[in-house]
């Protein structure tokens, strides 16, 4: 089952999910609007290797925002801190932002439940855009869980900012 | 609801749901870590534009995917349950570097157990390698008594390629798919 945006006003009150910053307006039907952080990561390498450290940038961005050509691919994060240790949390862009053709993730919108930390958001652009650091971009919704709860206690723990991929680290079961 | 990893472990030793092979370590606090299995489909555009898939083993050393193309892959393990429905996603380990899993079809459909089809898009040239954990799929309760899918793709261990045309019933086409 999925939290209204009542229920995860209510929910966020009694500290049961963390969101934070926390602002009434940014409450939805069934989930809270996110906001875009100013700080990215691209990636610099020509072949992207998972088994191996990869390459980036990471820049600041101001006002006047950061423009996406086709097929450009950047890390970015949410301005909140996100996490709960009694719903599962999953991430969406805006609908208003999928219709300039704009991914938010890619294809792991399900956060841990017990993982609390900026959002990192992989934008993936299908046209041409403008994006800037604090408009809403994503939303967050959280989900019941059944059964027995572990809680995260990953490699992205406690993320501010963007997080680059620490996919290297476990190619040690690789041949398992 | 979504069950928990404690839940899923749980479900699986009483036969609720299929995780085979299975490794205790691939659990997450929500879901659960399936690996990339050997075979890979590589699309070829031949003259007529038609799109054809040749199928490859995955070499140890990898192999890289060139950007923004579908590739058809498979999960190692057979996946499945009569009771939940799935969702199979990518790891954001892999997403933060730019692997789409599933092109916008993550739902599995409760009845399925099977080796899962991938879609594979990369927004870079990307490295993958076999039996990598690639992605993650996790299992959902339904409400209301589930109608089982046991038809169409559930037949189908390794990747599958798209029966679209055959639904559509359009056999002139039919040699455009790779039979």
């Amino acid at each position: 089952m999925i939290l209204s945006g009542k229920k995860i006003y209510d929910e966020h009150a009694k500290g049961r999910l963390n969101i934070s910053p926390f602002n009434i307006d940014h409450l939805t039907t069934n989930s809270y609007d996110l906001t875009l952080g100013s700080k990215f990561i691209r990636y610099l390498d020509e072949i992207i290797d998972p088994t191996k450290i990869n390459r980036y940038e990471e820049f600041e961005v101001g006002a006047e925002g950061i423009y996406l050509n086709k097929g450009d691919f950047l890390l970015a994060h949410s301005v909140e801190v996100v996490g709960s240790n009694h719903f599962v949390p999953i991430i969406h862009a805006r609908s208003s932002i999928a219709r300039l053709g704009l991914f938010v993730h890619v294809t792991a919108d399900l956060i841990d439940i017990g993982s609390h930390g900026n959002v990192t958001f992989q934008l993936f652009s299908c046209l041409p855009v403008r994006i800037y650091p604090g408009m809403r971009i994503g939303q967050v919704s959280f989900w019941k869980p059944k059964g027995e709860i572990d809680l995260y206690s990953g490699k992205y723990q406690g993320s501010i900012g963007p997080r680059v991929s620490e996919c290297h680290r476990d190619f040690t079961i690789r041949g398992s | 609801m979504i069950l928990t990893g404690n839940e899923i472990q749980r479900m699986r030793e009483n036969g609720s749901l299929v995780i085979e092979p299975f490794d205790v370590r691939q659990i997450n606090p929500n879901s659960y870590n399936y690996r990339l299995g050997p075979m890979l489909g590589v699309p070829k555009q031949d003259q007529n534009g038609k799109v054809n898939f040749d199928f490859i083993d995955i070499p140890e050393e990898g192999y890289v995917l060139q950007p923004q193309i579908a590739y058809l892959g498979h999960t190692l393990e057979t996946l499945g349950s009569d009771r939940y429905a799935m969702s199979l996603i990518g790891r954001s380990s892999l997403g933060r570097l730019g692997l789409f899993l599933q092109v916008s079809a993550n739902l599995g459909h409760t009845g399925s157990c099977h080796q899962w089809t991938l879609e594979l898009v990369s927004v870079k040239p990307f490295r993958i390698y076999p039996r990598m954990r690639i992605g993650q799929i996790s299992f959902w309760l339904n409400d209301g008594e589930p109608l089982l899918y046991k038809d169409g793709y559930s037949l189908h261990n390794g990747p599958t390629v798209s029966k679209m045309l055959d639904s559509l019933g359009l056999d002139s086409m039919k040699d455009s798919v790779d039979e």
